[in-house]
């Protein structure tokens, strides 16, 4: 479900998800930071999509590791973090 | 001699045209078609723009916004939403390549300068703003001009809104205010957080008065001379392009 997470001395960052047996679905991120390049949000949705829970503080940090992005008013831990609340609003996940 | 940038003065276009003259003259510009540009510019009809990244139905109001005859548009910019009013706001953008000695490598240092223009022709018109890191200009602690960057085609392309006057409550029907994102700001009321220039001094403000002032904003901020111009063939034939994609619902609604 969506969740929003507004960094502190930052921008506002989104996340909304799904989660099918132990893999996340259905990633969208948004916000109004800015992302440079501002595709990358899209590959980046994608690398997330598909992994299982567990991999998603792993996946993110690697990504940035690997795609020059330059990012103002939000970090990739913000990211991680709001991906996580996202998931854990999950209907499928309430009750773990 | 200071160096001379074209102007392109004054333009009145919907929100669809607007943006595909700015993403124009940055490719342009880009492939040495064309030179460093200041654009000044009014929506028409008024529109509401969300950033890049936003989730255009958390943001918008969006049937209120048909309701109203408003168009819907979202920028190449990241950045928040804004309600461009023809009646209320000027637009400016900024075209040169991200080398040009007077931009800054630095995002934040180059927002700084070029929102320096912007406090620069507020000045002129006696209003005394601020630049606040990363995008916005304040007087008092309210917001007087949002400002947005991309940085692409090896191309600097900045647009920010300067309100002239502004109908807060029509703003903030079209648009949503997010609790969570003013949770951390001590601030009571969405509609105590924007201020503008007649508001500020309590005055009459032609836009004619506001867009002398901005002019020479530019040409002090960026020391430069500002020489009126037109688009060229090329880039109406990139608008042309460009502005299909910005009308289209896949585009708008992306996200």
């Amino acid at each position: 479900m969506r969740v929003e997470y507004k960094v502190p001395g930052g921008k506002l960052v989104a996340a909304d998800s799904s989660v099918e047996a132990g893999f996340i679905k259905n990633v969208k991120i948004s916000g109004d930071f800015f992302m440079y390049p501002e595709t990358n949000i899209i590959d980046l949705e994608e690398a997330i999509t598909g992994i299982r829970i567990e991999d998603l503080e792993s996946t993110i940090l690697n990504f940035f590791d690997f795609h020059p992005t330059q990012l103002i008013g939000v970090g990739p831990s913000d990211f991680i973090h709001v991906v996580k609340l996202s998931l854990t609003s999950s209907p499928s996940l309430q009750g773990f | 001699m200071n160096e001379t940038w074209r102007l392109i003065d004054m333009r009145i276009e919907d929100a669809y045209t607007q943006m595909a003259i700015d993403e124009a003259i940055a490719y342009a510009r880009k492939r040495g078609e064309t030179s460093n540009t200041i654009r000044l510019y009014r929506w028409k009809p008024s529109a509401v723009s969300v950033g890049y990244f936003q989730s255009i139905e958390n943001e918008v109001d969006v049937d209120e916004c048909r309701l109203q005859g408003v168009d819907l548009i979202r920028r190449i910019t990241g950045g928040g939403a804004v309600f461009h009013d023809y009646d209320g706001e000027i637009t400016y953008s900024l075209v040169a390549p991200d080398s040009d000695p007077k931009i800054p490598t630095d995002i934040i240092e180059s927002y700084r300068i070029i929102c320096g223009c912007i406090i620069c022709g507020l000045k002129e018109l006696g209003v005394n703003s601020e630049f606040k890191p990363v995008n916005d200009i304040i007087v008092d602690g309210k917001k007087i001009s949002g400002n947005a960057q991309t940085r692409r085609y090896g191309v600097v392309l900045q647009h920010g809104t300067v309100l002239v006057d502004c109908d807060a409550r029509k703003i903030f029907s079209l648009l949503k205010v997010s609790g969570v994102k003013i949770s951390d700001k001590a601030i009571k009321s969405a509609e105590e957080r924007l201020t503008n220039v007649r508001k500020y001094l309590s005055r009459a403000v032609s836009f004619e008065e506001a867009r002398t002032a901005l002019i020479k904003g530019f040409e002090e901020g960026l020391d430069i001379r500002l020489k009126p111009g037109k688009l060229t063939p090329y880039e109406e034939s990139l608008v042309k392009e460009y502005r299909k994609r910005y009308k289209s619902s896949e585009w708008i609604f992306q996200r």
